[in-house]
């Protein structure tokens, strides 16, 4: 089973939360239901994995957090993107384009 | 005074960052838990699924844990300060003539350095030496799936 995924460049993930948390401010759990129905079904992501990347990410300052309620009136702690984080989402947007541009053109010609 | 013994005792705060980490993993496994209850699972099967889907709790909180500690403001000051009076100690220590001051140089550094050990040692986790999992991503193209439920179910397959 372990040979028909493949693993993903690093910096995957951090690229999704960031787009994710460029609407709004969200929750892990909120962050996690996002990015699943957005990949539908075409990327496996275990939801414990998105945590030490929030966590990372805080702490480059790319993301903030605070303690809040949630919608079913629970405490629940709320990330939120920063300005750095926006300017790092942008970088990281035309990092993937040029990748994915650079890799599409080689598997035409190759 | 109390927030002073607490810092004091444990200065990098390391007991209400694993609460706060726990508290915040425990709310995604509950609602992950109820989101399967809704679709008519047991309570058994719910919580099963939900600890499928999350992967590695105790990792996850250690992970998250070891890097809470390092944003602490408390404990950058403190490794700052450590630094200070280590710089302090060889400054003394090679500008110093008497005997004396030398012996107050040989002081600080020694303070700075079982500081830092003293911060180093607390900041261990036993998880630190577990083996690293055999993938070194979560995020994997999932090539297998076929229909929405299969997406987390791959591993029992």
């Amino acid at each position: 089973m372990a040979n028909d995924r493949t693993d993903l460049m690093q910096g995957t993930l951090e690229l999704l939360i960031l787009k994710t948390l460029s609407h709004d401010s969200m929750h892990g759990y909120g962050i996690a239901q996002r990015i699943h129905q957005s990949v539908d079904n075409l990327l496996k992501i275990e939801d414990g994995s998105l945590y030490p990347a929030l966590y990372r990410m805080e702490e480059r300052g790319w993301i903030g957090s605070e303690w809040g309620v949630s919608e079913n009136n629970r405490r629940a702690k709320f990330y939120k993107l920063t300005r750095a984080g926006r300017k790092r989402l942008d970088a990281e947007c035309a990092n993937w384009d040029r990748i994915s541009r650079a890799v599409t053109k080689i598997l035409q010609t190759a | 005074m109390r927030d002073l013994t607490r810092k004091l005792f444990d200065p990098i705060g390391g007991k209400a960052i694993e609460r706060e980490v726990e508290e915040e993993l425990r709310f995604h496994l509950e609602m992950l838990t109820e989101q399967h209850l809704q679709q008519a699972a047991t309570p058994v099967e719910a919580r099963a699924f939900a600890l499928r889907r999350f992967g590695d709790v105790e990792q996850v909180t250690n992970q998250c844990v070891e890097i809470s500690k390092r944003m602490r403001p408390f404990a950058r000051a403190l490794k700052s300060f450590l630094i200070l009076i280590f710089l302090a100690g060889i400054f003394v220590r090679i500008f110093g003539t008497e005997l004396h001051v030398d012996r107050v140089g040989q002081m600080l550094i020694t303070v700075a350095v079982m500081g830092r050990l003293f911060l180093y040692v607390r900041g261990l986790k036993p998880a630190r030496f577990r083996p690293k999992s055999d993938t070194t991503s979560h995020l994997m193209l999932n090539s297998t799936a076929k229909t929405p439920t299969s997406l987390f179910e791959a591993d029992n397959l």
